[in-house]
């Protein structure tokens, strides 16, 4: 097993403290997207972090799929504040709906990667990459997404899972053919 | 056993609502297939977030973690050493009002120095539970300020006391707390945020409390 994965699976500070010094400012842009104020979204790493930490026995995997199973504690984490709490204010409902449009906004958290996303999302078909969109960079729920675009909740639900294992393949190939 | 469907893809978006999300966590714990397909799904989900603007976290977040990664409970006991314990044993009594006598004689000796050691090593709040019914019992919350970790402590509970505690999406039962029959305690590590909490004796509420944070 990966050094760093065992570590943080053991439950050894020095594994919270390497997964921290790779990814913090991967864990807290997460967080940022989904909630506009910053204490609030420091807590929401914080609390998924140590979380999953306490509770080392739920993972077991390689580095990558660790840090993809912690960004997405960390979105959870921070997208549960952000429903739970009233806190649709104006400022995080503006950024929301800004947020599918300023995907290419810089500095981006991983320049490069944005390229071969951008590029793999441009060949989903529109309604997919609609709906894909409005979940992950919107923040809305698959109710939500359903009322804006005026399409069935079956309907959205297929898209983006579509969407999903599309990207996945393209993905995958594009990192199979640089390597 | 049906597979999950669309939500294995769902999921890692966090755009299921809690009973779907719940039923996702549970089904993956027992079926390795749909366990894989969330983890490849949660890989998308992770490619997703290159494309998000880079925000940096303050310094004070790396110092709020490593305090959290702190050696705790029996690593912290075995060096905690006798004036950490009564340090926070003072603190402890110095909320509720006990005598040392009450402390010492406890059969649940050792989870309270597991509560004790865990409060020492964290920044908490306190707060009074309101007394509820005609038979209310006296009670105090203490409670980790990042809300990782809960302690209810009650005197004279006058019977079994089940702690209920509201968070953010839902009610979730913590269980009864150890009672010697002068006290009564339990401490939990809540998965999200407890917002208010009520202790029930016989399913009948006896004492509540809102958690500020």
């Amino acid at each position: 097993m990966d050094e760093l994965v065992e570590a943080f699976a053991a439950r050894r500070p020095s594994g919270l403290e390497q997964v921290y010094a790779l990814w913090s400012r991967l864990f807290f842009s997460v967080a940022r997207h989904a909630i506009s104020d910053s204490a609030r979204a420091e807590d929401c790493v914080h609390d998924a972090l140590v979380r999953v930490w306490r509770s080392p026995n739920r993972f077991a995997g390689n580095r990558e799929m660790l840090k993809a199973y912690l960004v997405t504690c960390v979105r959870n984490e921070s997208l549960a504040m952000l429903r739970s709490e009233g806190r649709r204010d104006a400022r995080e409902l503006k950024a929301a709906r800004l947020a599918p449009v300023t995907l290419v906004d810089p500095p981006a958290v991983d320049p490069v990667e944005t390229q071969r996303l951008q590029a793999a999302l441009g060949r989903l078909p529109e309604e997919q990459r609609k709906a894909l969109t409005l979940a992950y960079y919107g923040n809305k729920t698959h109710i939500e997404i359903a009322q804006e675009l005026n399409a069935p909740l079956g309907t959205i639900k297929s898209r983006i899972s579509m969407a999903m294992r599309k990207l996945q393949t393209d993905l995958a190939s594009a990192a199979g053919s640089r390597s | 056993m049906d597979h999950l469907g669309e939500d294995a893809e769902l999921y890692p978006l966090g755009i299921l609502d809690d009973d779907e999300a719940r039923n996702v966590e549970r089904h993956v714990a027992l079926c390795s297939e749909c366990a894989d397909r969330v983890a490849q799904a949660q890989s998308v989900a992770g490619s997703l977030a290159a494309a998000l603007t880079l925000a940096t976290p303050s310094p004070a977040l790396e110092r709020r973690l490593r305090e959290s990664a702190r050696p705790q409970l029996g690593a912290a006991k075995a060096r905690a050493g006798i004036f950490r314990f009564a340090l926070a044993a003072a603190i402890a009594l110095a909320f509720l009002g006990l005598g040392w006598q009450a402390l010492v004689l406890h059969e649940q000796l050792k989870a309270e120095d597991v509560a004790l050691v865990t409060m020492v090593h964290s920044h908490f709040n306190h707060v009074s539970m309101a007394p509820e019914s005609a038979n209310p019992v006296a009670a105090k919350i203490l409670y980790a300020r990042d809300g990782s970790w809960v302690y209810i402590i009650a005197d004279k509970p006058g019977g079994s006391l089940h702690a209920i505690a509201e968070t953010a999406t839902g009610t979730v039962d913590l269980g009864v707390l150890t009672s010697t029959g002068e006290t009564a305690s339990l401490l939990v590590h809540p998965r999200k945020r407890i917002r208010s909490m009520v202790l029930q004796r016989a399913g009948t509420n006896v004492a509540s409390a809102k958690l500020a944070y």
